[in-house]
């Protein structure tokens, strides 16, 4: 019975190997360095230790604190409108609807362009005097003057604080909803058909059995799906740098920004290093906070 | 088995170069491939027209490494630090990233080269390189450090140089009666005006997006009005009449530019003028070509060019690009042919023909491309006011300009801070950023 002690770990090995190389060294380097003062560029013998001065340093940074309520703002309103958007849709397309391999194919197109020429597509589409989001609003109030007096008028998109928020969020709700669409769609199409089936002969609406037989049966589903994207949300990056830089000011300058600032515009690697420690952290507490309402992978075993 | 290759022609060349007494030396490195870091620039597209005439003529391989200008530094500096052997030959770089790359040691110095009379033509006469620009790009060591004077070095040649000079519409002017502005006072008020008075065109244009742009910006105001960023002991200067005054100058002209330039870089600056929408263009000299280019440009005949505006003082834009040589950089003497080439008397001027910004003092002069180029005598009646020290050019810069004064000017601008916050909020992330580098600890 020796074998059997030892060979699943045994199996484990490869798996254990890459999460080291991928995974350990990398964040004993990033703790590493962000006891130390070492500039992106230099050897590594011109670093310089420094204690917690780092830390003391981030926790006194004003701009650091400010990007993360940014990214709070930022990602409360992507994974809020990406949900609701995401799970309604796929709720709409579920069934065989005419023209429903149509809808389903033109929804899952944004997610399978780079991030980064969706960034431009997005900064074209909103330039405030050559884009094409103005001219429509434009044409449009000039039409129906009275519209005017609800925004149907020329813009500063990417200049004005409010709007790039808003435009940066749009652009990310546009291309990330149809992976939450996607996730839900297969989990819709995994319920047993025999549920649903009693629930129809019991003569439940379309509302009751949405609401209170599919939404739940979907918990884990939904809930794999919200922490994907919550990752995700604090991982943005490539579209607000092409967009708007995090301007105006640093009015959408979410905190990876200022993390790849730090390390690449200032050079800053140890400073960079602990920024990115502290992400870290946030995104284990949001990830962990989620798990405790319920984890998908322990209640596998009850399948 | 290349460099080895390499080394065999090489010798095979120097051999012959003895059998024969006078071999060209243009062509010593023949054989070699040169790998070159070039932006994505005007200037640089019409200088890729003639690197078939330098492989020709020198035997010389080139590769050219073309990236858009502001992203060439992180690449160029995984390439340049890399302890051993780097895979670029020739660098160019962005006039504020001379201090950086000289301070960890990733160029080498022109002397050795410009010493040694087998590889440098005695016709290079560095001379007559325009000094402003041969300073702002390529001199370390002097004065404050980054400035000419006893110490100083060389360390690259200016390639695709500019100052700033005033850009305007002849047409709007003469049809308005308009008075060409020599002051500030006088620019903002005709601004003013034409974007009151003018139907569908704005009196000016600029950058504005937060980072890098927005600074530069705020930086062609802040010298005519008498603004620095340090002061001479290297604490912030920001927070100083002038250049709160040089903020509510750019404020105002922001203000008479086409929507949307609170988010433009200069790309879309550039386009505002080119297109006609802005009737003043207060920028970079350069874009004087692609203005008089038909292909690039709707406002051909209609463009005056006059001096950059003083307020209290002259004081006008020194920045561009320079090239230089690597450290660890294997084919040196082949990079160093290249950058001389392209920089020598003959090329700086067919360059110039070709609509490229040049080098030379002798280039701007040139009676015949005066002709041809009606700003050159603006360009040169400019240059004696180009300032050298235009901003600190410290190897702090790249962490001062877009992250500290990128974000504090955008944010005054869109209205997030007042001007007098923002730059008193500058003033102390700048202060706390030299005091870590230990500007102040003597």
């Amino acid at each position: 019975m020796r074998t059997n002690k030892v060979v699943p770990y045994l199996f484990l090995l490869p798996a254990l190997a890459i999460l080291a190389l991928g995974l350990m060294v990398p964040l004993y380097n990033a703790v590493l360095l962000s006891f130390y003062d070492w500039n992106f560029g230099q050897p590594w013998s011109a670093a310089r230790p420094l204690g917690f001065a780092n830390f003391e340093r981030l926790w006194n940074d004003p701009v650091v604190w400010r990007s993360v309520r940014t990214t709070f703002v930022f990602g409360f309103w992507v994974v809020t409108l990406e949900m609701l958007i995401g799970v309604s849709m796929a709720l709409l397309l579920e069934k065989a609807v005419r023209g429903a391999t149509f809808f389903r194919t033109i929804f899952v197109m944004p997610l399978m362009i780079a991030p980064v020429v969706v960034g431009l597509i997005w900064r074209y589409l909103l330039d405030a005097r050559n884009g094409i989001v103005n001219f429509y609003l434009l044409q449009i109030g000039e039409a129906v003057p009275v519209l005017q007096n609800f925004g149907f008028k020329a813009h500063t998109w990417l200049g004005d604080p409010t709007l790039a928020m808003v435009s940066i969020i749009v652009s990310d709700v546009w291309q990330w909803t149809p992976f939450v669409f996607m996730i839900v769609l297969a989990g819709l199409q995994g319920l047993p058909g025999d549920v649903m089936e009693a629930a129809y002969i019991d003569g439940a609406s379309w509302w009751r059995m949405t609401w209170h037989i599919k939404l739940p049966m979907l918990r884990n589903i939904l809930l794999i799906a919200l922490l994907m994207r919550v990752i995700d949300v604090f991982r943005a990056l490539e579209v607000i740098f092409v967009m708007t830089g995090g301007g105006p000011g640093s009015s959408t300058r979410v905190l990876s920004l200022t993390l790849f600032q730090t390390a690449f515009t200032s050079r800053d690697l140890g400073y960079a290093s602990t920024i990115a420690l502290l992400l870290s952290v946030i995104l284990i507490v949001f990830s962990l906070v989620l798990l405790l309402f319920s984890n998908p992978l322990k209640d596998k075993a009850d399948f | 088995m290349l460099r080895r290759f390499t080394a065999f022609s090489l010798t095979l060349a120097l051999l012959a170069g003895i059998a024969f007494g006078q071999a060209d030396p243009w062509r010593q490195f023949a054989g070699t491939t040169i790998v070159v870091s070039w932006p994505a620039q005007y200037h640089f597209e019409v200088a890729a027209q003639f690197v078939d005439q330098f492989t020709a003529e020198t035997g010389i391989e080139v590769e050219l490494d073309v990236v858009e200008y502001l992203n060439m530094r992180d690449r160029q500096i995984v390439e340049i630090s890399k302890p051993g052997r780097g895979d670029l030959d020739v660098v160019t770089w962005v006039v504020f990233w001379k201090s950086e790359y000289v301070a960890n040691n990733w160029l080498m110095p022109l002397a050795p080269f410009l010493i040694d009379p087998r590889v440098t033509s005695p016709d290079y006469d560095i001379d007559d390189i325009v000094p402003a620009f041969l300073t702002t790009c390529c001199k370390v060591g002097g004065v404050k450090g980054y400035l000419d004077g006893p110490g100083a070095s060389l360390f690259g040649i200016p390639f695709s140089p500019e100052t700033s000079i005033l850009m305007y519409r002849t047409d709007i002017f003469e049809e308005y009666g308009l008075e060409v502005p020599t002051t500030y006072d006088e620019m903002l008020e005709t601004a003013e005006f034409i974007t009151e008075n003018v139907p569908d065109v704005y009196g000016m244009t600029t950058r504005g997006s937060a980072g890098h742009q927005v600074v530069h910006a705020w930086l062609l105001h802040l010298s005519p009005f008498g603004g620095t960023v340090l002061n001479d002991d290297f604490t912030p200067a920001v927070t100083s009449p002038e250049a709160i005054a040089a903020t509510y100058a750019l404020q105002s002209i922001l203000e008479n530019s086409p929507p949307g330039m609170a988010a433009a870089g200069a790309g879309e600056q550039d386009a505002a003028f080119l297109q006609g929408d802005s009737a003043m263009y207060l920028d970079r000299s350069i874009l004087a070509a692609q203005a008089a280019d038909p292909s690039r440009s709707r406002v051909v005949g209609n463009v005056g060019y006059a001096l950059h505006p003083e307020q209290e003082q002259c004081g006008a834009e020194t920045g561009g690009f320079a090239m230089g040589i690597p450290r660890n950089s294997q084919n040196q003497g082949a990079a160093w042919l290249f950058v001389q080439w392209f920089t020598s008397k003959r090329i700086d001027l067919e360059l110039a023909k070709a609509g490229a910004n040049p080098t030379r003092t002798s280039t701007h002069a040139d009676p015949e491309l005066q002709a041809m180029f009606p700003w050159y005598e603006t360009v040169v009646e400019q240059l004696p006011c180009a300032t050298a020290d235009w901003r600190p050019l410290i190897p702090e810069w790249g962490a001062i300009n877009a992250p500290i004064l990128g974000d504090e000017i955008s944010a005054a601008l869109t209205g997030q801070k007042s001007i007098e916050d923002a730059l008193d909020s500058a003033a102390q992330r700048i202060y706390e950023l030299l005091d870590r580098s230990g500007y102040y600890s003597w």
